[in-house]
């Protein structure tokens, strides 16, 4: 199987371009997409720069995710169930995983179920579940229920809260 | 005699020295892959008359010996078109899933062959097969008409030309003759007016009829048909008429104005008969399409070409589409498939997609036999062919290797084709987040490939999808005509 690295679908061996969403998956092209991911910044130490963009994640890794403007980042282990990420409400029974009340949620339009982290064999999947604000990887808006292959580094914003996220093994650095 | 103008060598795969044991053997070898029995595909039946053919000649002495001889009294060989077979590798791993594999076959006109025949003009049998209902008043018809006066300024009098206008019923506005009396028939054009519903068939089967009384394998008989409607009730009948025309080697191209018509009913008469189909944006490009396509038209040094292919028993046959000279999707339930025409200035190509079974044993192993025959119209030669053979080593050697320029970048834009075929399926079935995600990932990728104006066109129909379940007539037809373009390597200049 040649897994796409932009939407996960699973292709035959030997398709050059994804089947469900056009992305190029042979080599050359693979190598060019990375390429435009490098960041050129000698404050970053070289281990988080060698691991920078890696779509792959290990059986025992875990997630750390950086909201702007927070002090102390979250440490999360994804299941492979979906880890449903939103914001609690008094209104509704209905309770995210991950409650991002407390970084603004509210002020930024994170709905009460934005968005979720599912875990794959080596891989995690973004998908957004109908927010009403959208979900934006590196920028690009995600299409409701389409999973998207995260990478080390990636940049979620739910609504307008900006997030970054980083694959880190459980033995720490 | 048996003999078919295939070189019997060649069908059974052997050397011309072969014994009558080399033979029977490569007959057997050959047979176990394409013999009708142990391979269902259409390509293969289609093949193996030539296989037996090509056994029933080199198996009798005696027929043997008049072949050898006939062919050393002939000419030197002298191939009129070649055909040339790319693999989107030369090596596959035996995995336990299945695996897909590409192949780009391109078809040029032999350079010795075109050299020599720059005086002898394509002479065409051409008919132009015109809508004029109710809708067509106006600029569309003065368009249709200027176009018409253009196209009989193009021809001489070595071509035979006839117009047939047509509404709820057809009339012959120009009887087929030779192009002599040029005003007269620009007169004839001159008085056309409008009026009527649009049924095809009518149109068609005068078109055809006109067709028929200069038919012949030295000419290029084509009908071009313009038209701007839906018909009604009609299309069963006229698809069965095309599929008529076509086995008397009538090519027909169609072309749709405005956003009104069935683009996939055209598409099909056009590839049932080998034709092109195309869109027309606007009435102000009308000159422009038809005087391109009958130019195009007198350039042909090859016409009714077939392409058949035969993949081994175990191989699949996913999709074919021809990249150029008019990008279209082609249908692999036949034996034959119509191709159109070969020009004299550029191949013609076609993308082929197979899969292989999962547990490869590692051998060296073929794919496919592929055969195209054409009619080479200065030559006045029927059943030309060209034939290959694409084989591929499987082994477990894992070096990557850099698939061809040539079918990365068809491939790529073929994708796009796909994406906006796939959003018209999956809207057809009611499935709207679907098809909404495929115009987005077809709008992320026509931006990233520089396609701003399509990938803005995408992006909007991608909404207009979201909010009303359905995509404008327009954008419909934009998206899928011009995502076929981009195979050309050049804007269509489809402004509006």
């Amino acid at each position: 199987m040649k897994t796409c690295p932009y939407c996960g679908y699973r292709n035959r061996p030997g398709s050059l371009f994804c089947e469900d969403c056009a992305q190029p998956l042979h080599e050359d092209a693979r190598l060019m997409t990375l390429q435009t991911r490098q960041i050129e910044d000698d404050e970053i130490d070289l281990l988080s720069q060698s691991t920078w963009g890696t779509a792959s994640f290990e059986q025992h890794a875990i997630v750390i995710i950086h909201v702007r403007d927070a002090s102390e980042p979250l440490h999360l282990r994804p299941t492979a169930d979906q880890l449903t990420i939103g914001r609690a409400d008094v209104s509704n029974p209905i309770r995210p995983d991950l409650d991002l009340t407390p970084y603004g949620a509210m002020e930024n339009g994170v709905s009460r179920l934005h968005a979720a982290i599912a875990r794959n064999d080596n891989t995690l999947t973004l998908v957004d579940l109908g927010s009403s604000n959208g979900t934006f990887l590196n920028g690009q808006r995600l299409t409701e229920q389409t999973p998207r292959v995260l990478r080390d580094g990636d940049e979620i914003r739910f609504g307008r809260l900006v997030t970054h996220i980083y694959f880190q093994d459980e033995n720490g650095f | 005699m048996a003999f078919d103008g295939f070189d019997p060598f060649s069908v059974l795969g052997i050397a011309q020295t072969a014994t009558l044991d080399d033979v029977k053997a490569a007959f057997r070898r050959v047979a176990r892959r394409l013999h009708p029995d142990v391979n269902r595909h259409p390509g293969a039946g289609a093949q193996f008359q030539y296989i037996n053919n090509a056994y029933e000649v080199l198996s009798d002495p005696a027929q043997r010996s008049a072949y050898e001889k006939a062919r050393t009294d002939d000419d030197p060989e002298h191939p009129y078109f070649t055909m040339r077979v790319t693999p989107s590798r030369r090596r596959i791993q035996p995995l336990d899933e299945p695996q897909v594999i590409y192949l780009l076959a391109d078809i040029f006109p032999d350079p010795r062959a075109t050299q020599d025949s720059t005086e002898r003009e394509t002479r065409l049998n051409l008919c132009l097969a015109l809508d004029r209902s109710n809708s067509m008043n106006g600029a569309r018809l003065n368009e249709v008409k200027i176009a018409a006066h253009q196209i009989i300024d193009l021809l001489n009098a070595d071509d035979i030309f006839s117009i047939v206008a047509f509404s709820d019923r057809a009339e012959v506005i120009i009887p087929a003759t030779h192009v002599t009396d040029k005003p007269a028939m620009k007169a004839r054009v001159s008085m056309m007016t409008a009026s009527g519903g649009t049924e095809i068939f009518q149109g068609l089967n005068a078109a055809v009829e006109q067709t028929r009384r200069f038919l012949a394998p030295r000419l290029v008989n084509h009908i071009l048909l313009l038209t701007d409607g839906h018909t009604f009730g009609d299309q069963m009948q006229t698809l069965e008429l095309a599929r008529t025309a076509a086995k008397e080697g009538i090519l027909v191209s169609a072309m749709g104005l405005g956003q009104e018509w069935n683009n996939k009913f055209l598409d099909e008469i056009a590839s049932l008969t080998g034709g092109s189909s195309a869109y027309i944006n606007s009435s102000g490009a009308v000159v422009r399409f038809l005087n391109t396509h009958v130019r195009n038209l007198s350039n042909v040094f090859a016409d009714r070409l077939q392409l058949s292919i035969a993949p081994d028993p175990d191989v699949k046959l996913e999709s074919v589409f021809k990249l150029q000279p008019n990008p279209q999707p082609l249908p692999i339930g036949q034996g034959f498939i119509p191709l159109g025409s070969l020009q004299r200035n550029r191949p013609t190509s076609v993308l082929m997609q197979f899969e292989f079974p999962a547990g490869l044993t590692r051998e060296f192993r073929s794919i496919a036999r592929i055969v195209t025959v054409g009619d080479i119209l200065a030559e006045r030669i029927h059943n030309f062919h060209a034939m290959s053979d694409i084989s591929v080593e499987v082994s477990a050697d894992a070096t990557v290797e850099n698939p061809p320029t040539a079918i990365l970048d068809a491939l790529g834009k073929l994708t796009l084709y796909r994406m906006q075929e796939r959003a018209n399926e999956a809207l057809e079935n009611g499935d709207i987040r679907q098809a909404t995600r495929h115009l987005e990932n077809l709008a992320a990728r026509l931006s990233a490939m520089g396609e701003v104006e399509l990938a803005q066109q995408a992006r909007a129909e991608a909404q207009q999808v979201a909010h009303t379940s359905a995509l404008t007539e327009k954008g419909r037809k934009v998206l899928k005509y011009q995502t076929r373009h981009l195979l050309l390597g050049e804007t269509t200049g489809e402004t509006t």
